[in-house]
């Protein structure tokens, strides 16, 4: 690993692709350069994994940098010191590396903002030009477009850029591109995709995930909460989470573990705690199995705990949106009781009415509960109240990783039981259609559909399909419902579903 | 077995899938190549990040193991638990409630400061607690208050003060306080909030702005662009709707207000009768008294805020209903033909029918009552009748006469400068009067000059009428002086203790004796008056007199017709002279029979009213009460043609010279029935089958009452209630139309002419 000697002023940037030789002719990391990172494994052993500089920022005149792991999930993006840099093998930002494919690099996201923010660097502030435009403005060094100004963005950028006075150009530099990529995306290529939704500046308003990450910016690509303190646990976030921005650059921020206020030192949170006197989420008790319960939040009803929730579980799910109200959203938080009272573990959040058959927008078991069948069991919750509502649903998309793994865990062990504990009537062979896994389940069929494929159970034989059971598939599935001792009860259930469309609003 | 084609079947989800054991098909790998077949379905990840390390880790080690193992696990960046001081800051224990938690609505609004006191303000807390009274939530609250009464500036020391309710030493300690902390703080508030998105936009991709407002927009499908022009229309239906709502239930105030009016009236109108206030003093003097207490506030009484309402009623009703008045239609003032109805009752009252000046409160007034009540009835059904005749078509139009807030209105009559309002003028004296056509008596009648230089007889009621009537016209011709304040000025007294009838042979000594004036046409011939222009001719029947009771105010308005050119033979006239009596006399014995028992009542308004209007027939029979169809059949046969003209401007028929050297004989006064369906504009052409004599009167109506309306169905009703008060109540004006056209069909060739729309009060000129 290569160190710098002299650090350089933090603000000071340098053109795209030019590492600059620093006197003794070492070069200078900047925005966008790819290079091995040292990262450690589960196994605690070294890695050098590619990985993307995505900030810069200078602390106690020591340099660090953020770092994206390429095809790493982002949420194990950090901060790193120089000396975890394997600077041999800095890869200079290309002007071709818009997109994954071109590249070859698949995994980072298709626009490299990074690039942005070099060449702002070098073309000067005021660099507004297309997105487009910007291949051919990296290596002519046009002026800035003159068109973008109009755009609505374009004040923001100059307020942005104002704003973190704080001394690291790590809010500095992402600021400007971000902005600037705003600019862009409303003026220019994302015209079209905008204009087919008919809201071209805001997203859409239903759902509560985003898919089209180019109104994403560097700021919301990197993690902006060092440390929550929840209750007991502290936790680390993994991604970005629009909380007041004066609390981003403390190292912990304190939430009240009931309520879920966010303050910003110990003290206030103790004062929080002589007023504050809930000991459960503020809402309505649905479902209690032992130590378990399950709360019902309106978000319209409750919108100061509805907003905490949100802002926490941003921290954790990075398609989550939080860029309108929570008032069509219903919140399912599951708790596990102990002598203090009703600890979160997790929750989901469900449309009060989905035109898509959503059963969940959001789900999350808080990270010190994670693999432990909470998850599974929120999973589980969310298709009881389908149940109850006599619909089949699916969870809003895109999945997470984790999203996938666990749903596809659910719906295999969901569908497994109903396979294996399928009775033949009459000697015959048992038999069962989608449709009707699909109602019994009230997973949605395309689901069944999928997970059938992803077990690779349904074949074509002798002119029809057939559902096979494998020898390796039944033992693992009773491997793994042996294992799996937390269930949702039906009969603790105290549900009744509402007919939101009927009362005017939400 | 032959290989199965590559392409299989789609996967029907509604189709029964056998379940086998894999064991139980050793063959089924030969069909391994058949499952491409079935399209993968999408994960529903993004596709960057499906192909991320760890989670293709994750995949391939499920799908190998059957489960995760823990190395497979996809890593996440870890944090440290137990807190070691987290029992201390959550004190207490919290036991679980037996019930399932419910939380009750707005329980959760703590009256709790938002503020929270940091380490800073401890210290200063501290501090200032040796100095003075403070706990840390009251420095909380201070804090708190400051925080949110501050917008982009902050709160001043005096706002401040206003603000918080402690004493001004802390007040002051702790704003400056808070203005230096605040200005310290780079951020906008010291209660950190998540930043609100601005109005003008401009944040709309601020990521640190959160939880925007959903703009109320519907949430539109894709691709369905006419969903919100549905949309904006569903909004302005619901608008519009709401508006509805709203204007119905002021319709409900105003209703329930106006039943309020009612109930007030009727109070106000029993009181007044309980009181024996006919005259209307008490009335009077109420009113200047409550004039003289609120001077400045006009709210009228009763009897003006209820023309008031009705006037609102108006301008309501005028948007809707068409305008079906005939814009030529020149109306008299309500004043002037209101007077009639006036008279009626009081005349019926007083058995006399005085024409003197009225009381400030009058029928006038009490016509402007329009709720029908029961002390009234018959009345007040015609009124009710006339007024919704009014509202109806709006007769007056602009020219309605419409109450101005404030002013005081008197009663017609009282005010008016009408000459013969004056009883004491000489010159409007009642007097005996004889007709030339027919030639007798009439009895008490006054001459005036109506409008357009037309004569009107006006007739008073007396006692002494059936011997008036029995008087023989040639027998004296005796221009005397009468004392006219005797018969004369009878409505002011409203007296019914007049002397008894004396005899005739008294009344004849008195004519002869000069005590009473009695005017007599100059020229009496019997057929030769050919002149269509003689003034003041009332054909008056002969019939009974006994019965005849009313009569002299709907007289009022008759005068010479401008077109008189009836003509008949004197063969002719006496026959259906005696077909006349016959038949008046038929309507005696009902209308006798009906009064028999009415009499009781016969001082009510009611048997008054009916009386009253008997006066429809007075020009006929004195006794009889004349239904239309009998007025018209009684034409007929006089093989009068008759037309009705609207306004006096109807053509007349090609045949209407003025040829016949017979007086025109019309019928000069109608009764209210009459009144009404003439009113209906029925022209009648009439035309005699002998072709003696075809002329054609135009009966000119200038005065339309205001209760006649073009409307004929409506008129046809009012006819009909018309026809009710005269107790006759077998005939209805519709079948008195019908009776007349049988009639005329009967007897002669008779053309029932045109209904024109517009009408009339008839003034026979």
């Amino acid at each position: 690993p290569v160190t710098h000697n002299a650090p350089l002023p933090p603000c000071k940037r340098r053109g795209p692709g030019r590492v600059r030789s620093v006197g003794d002719g070492r070069l200078e990391v900047i925005e966008g350069c790819r290079l091995p990172v040292l990262r450690k494994n589960q196994e605690n052993e070294d890695e050098w994994p590619l990985a993307e500089i995505l900030s810069v920022k200078e602390v106690a005149s020591r340099k660090l940098y953020y770092v994206h792991y390429i095809d790493f999930n982002k949420r194990l993006d950090e901060w790193v010191t120089p000396d975890r840099l394997d600077l041999k093998k800095l890869q200079l930002p290309k002007k071709e590396a818009k997109t994954p494919t071109k590249n070859g690099l698949p995994g980072s996201r298709p626009s490299s903002p990074e690039r942005d923010v070099v060449r702002a660097g070098r073309e000067g502030e005021s660099q507004m030009s297309k997105r487009k435009a910007e291949s051919v403005s990296l290596t002519t060094q046009v002026p800035p477009v003159t068109s973008v100004p109009s755009l609505p963005g374009s004040t923001e950028v100059t307020q942005a850029s104002v704003y973190p006075s704080n001394g690291t150009s790590r809010r500095l530099i992402p600021s400007q591109p971000g902005r600037k990529r705003k600019a862009n995306c409303v003026g220019t290529d994302e015209d079209s995709q905008d204009s087919s939704d008919g809201i071209p500046s805001a997203p859409r308003m239903t759902g509560s995930l985003v898919s089209d990450r180019s109104h994403d910016d560097i700021i919301t690509r990197m993690k902006n909460i060092d440390c929550i303190e929840l209750g007991r646990h502290r936790l680390k976030p993994w991604y970005f989470s629009p909380y007041p921005q004066e609390l981003t650059a403390l190292p912990i921020l304190y939430l009240c573990e009931f309520c879920l206020k966010y303050l910003k030192s110990l003290k206030c949170l103790q004062r929080h705690l002589t007023k504050c006197n809930l000991r459960h989420p503020p809402g309505n008790e649905i479902y209690r199995k032992g130590t378990i319960s399950f709360f019902e939040i309106d978000g319209r009803k409750n919108k100061t705990y509805s907003q905490n929730l949100c802002l926490l579980a941003k921290c954790f799910l990075d398609h989550k949106t939080l860029y309108y109200d929570t008032d069509p959203f219903l919140f399912y938080v599951m708790t596990e009781y102990d002598s203090k009272g009703f600890h979160i573990v997790g929750y989901f959040s469900k449309e009060k009415e989905s035109t898509e058959d959503y059963n969940v927008a959001c789900i999350l078991t808080l990270p010190p509960y994670q693999r432990r069948g909470y998850g599974k069991l929120l999973i589980e919750f969310s298709y009881e109240l389908s149940k109850v509502e006599g619909k089949t649903g699916t969870p809003e998309k895109p999945l997470s990783d984790l999203g996938l793994l666990s749903y596809r865990s659910y719906w295999s062990q969901t569908i497994l039981e109903i396979l294996m504990d399928l009775k033949s009537d009459n000697g015959e062979r048992p038999q069962i259609t989608i449709n009707e896994i699909s109602e019994i389940t009230s997973v949605k069929k395309e689901d069944v559909i999928s997970t059938l494929q992803y077990l690779n159970l349904i074949n074509y034989y002798k002119g029809q399909y057939i559902l096979t059971l494998s020898e390796d598939i039944v033992e693992g599935h009773e491997r793994a419902m042996h294992k799996r001792h937390l269930r949702i009860d039906p009969k603790c259930l105290h549900f009744t579903p509402k007919d939101w469309s009927k009362r005017g609003k939400w | 077995m032959s290989k199965l084609s590559f392409r299989a079947r789609a996967l029907d989800a509604s189709k029964p899938l056998p379940v086998f054991r894999c064991e139980d098909l050793p063959d089924l790998n030969e069909y391994a190549s058949i499952n491409r077949a079935v399209p993968q379905m999408p994960t529903g990840m993004e596709k960057e990040e499906e192909s991320e390390h760890h989670l293709q880790r994750a995949i391939s080690a499920q799908q190998v193991y059957g489960e995760k193992r823990d190395n497979m696990v996809i890593p996440v960046p870890e944090a440290e638990s137990n807190i070691s001081y987290y029992d201390s800051l959550y004190p207490g224990e919290f036991r679980m409630p037996k019930q399932l938690i419910h939380i009750q609505p707005f329980s959760l609004d703590t009256e709790q400061p938002d503020y929270d006191l940091d380490s800073d303000d401890e210290a200063f807390v501290n501090k200032l607690r040796k100095k003075m009274e403070i706990t840390p939530l009251q420095f909380e609250e201070m804090i708190d208050r400051l925080e949110k009464g501050s917008g982009q500036q902050l709160v001043t020391l005096q706002e401040a003060k206003l603000l918080l309710k402690e004493d001004d030493d802390l007040i002051r300690e702790v704003f400056d306080y808070w203005t230096r902390k605040r200005k310290a703080c780079k951020s906008a508030s010291l209660i950190p909030v998540v930043k609100q998105e601005k109005r003008d936009g401009s944040s709309t991709n601020d990521p640190y702005v959160a939880f925007r407002r959903r703009t109320e927009k519907m949430q539109t499908r894709k691709n369905r662009k006419n969903d919100e022009a549905s949309y904006e229309k569903m909004l302005k239906l619901r608008r519009d709707l709401s508006r509805a709502v709203t204007i119905l239930e002021m319709i409900k105030r105003r209703e329930k207000s106006k039943r309020e009016l009612l109930h007030l009236t009727l109070e106000i109108v029993e009181k007044r009768y309980s009181m024996a206030d006919f005259g209307g003093e008490v009335m009077a003097e109420v009113l200047a008294q409550r004039a003289l207490i609120k001077p400045t506030y006009t709210m009228p009484l009763i009897p003006l805020s209820s023309n008031q309402f009705r006037h609102q009623d108006h301008l309501e009703l005028k948007d809707f209903k068409p305008k079906v008045r005939a814009p030529f239609l020149v109306r008299t003032k309500r004043k002037y033909e209101k007077k009639p109805k006036v008279l009626q009752p009081s005349s019926s009252v007083s058995q006399q029918s005085g024409h003197s000046s009225l009381p400030a409160f009058n029928a006038k007034d009490l016509n402007q009552y329009d709720f029908p009540s029961s002390d009234e009835e018959p009345f007040s059904q015609m009124l009710s009748g006339s007024s919704e005749a009014e509202e109806d078509s709006d007769p007056d139009g602009p020219f309605a006469f419409r109450r101005k807030a404030g002013c005081q209105y008197y009663a017609p009559g009282q005010g008016s400068n009408w000459p013969w309002c004056d009883p004491g003028d000489p010159r409007y004296r009642y007097s005996l009067t004889t007709l030339t056509v027919p030639h007798r008596c009439v009895g008490l009648a006054r001459r005036r000059v109506g409008r357009g230089g037309r004569f009107l007889l006006d007739r008073a009621h007396s006692d002494l009428d059936n011997v008036f009537y029995g008087l023989d016209p040639e027998m004296h011709s005796l221009p005397a002086q009468s004392p006219n304040g005797k018969l004369a000025s009878t409505s002011e007294s409203n007296t019914s203790d007049r002397p008894a009838p004396p005899d005739l042979g008294h009344i004849l000594l008195n004519i002869k004796s000069c005590r009473w004036r009695h005017f007599r046409p100059r020229t009496l011939p019997r057929d030769s008056d050919s002149s269509g222009l003689y003034r003041g001719l009332t054909r008056v029947s002969m019939a009974n007199p006994r019965t005849q009771t009313g009569g002299s105010t709907s007289q009022s308005r008759t005068g010479p017709g401008p077109a008189p050119a009836a003509a008949l033979t004197a063969e002719q006239y006496q026959q259906h002279q005696e077909q006349l009596a016959l038949m008046q006399k038929q309507q005696l014995e009902q209308i006798q029979q009906q009064q028999a028992g009415n009499a009781p009542a016969a001082l009510t308004t009611q048997g008054l009213v009916s009386k009253t209007l008997d006066s429809a027939s007075a020009q006929f029979a004195a006794s009889a009460l004349v239904t239309t169809e009998e007025l018209l059949a009684i034409k007929a046969k006089e093989e009068i043609v008759l037309g009705i003209g609207v306004n006096g401007v109807f053509p007349p028929a090609p045949s209407a010279a003025n040829s016949s050297g017979m007086t025109a004989q019309t019928p000069s006064g109608h009764g209210a029935a009459a009144q009404v369906l003439m009113g209906n504009s029925v022209r009648l052409g009439m035309s005699s089958a002998g072709g003696t004599v075809n002329s054609i009167t135009t009966l000119n109506a200038r005065h339309i009452p205001r209760t006649l309306t073009a409307v004929p169905p409506s008129a046809l009703k009012l006819a009909a209630a018309a026809t009710a008060n005269c107790q006759v109540p077998k005939v209805t004006a519709a079948s008195s139309l019908d009776m007349v056209v049988r009639e005329n069909h009967d007897q002669e060739t008779t053309a029932l002419n045109s209904i024109a729309d517009s009408t009339v009060a008839m003034e026979v000129t």
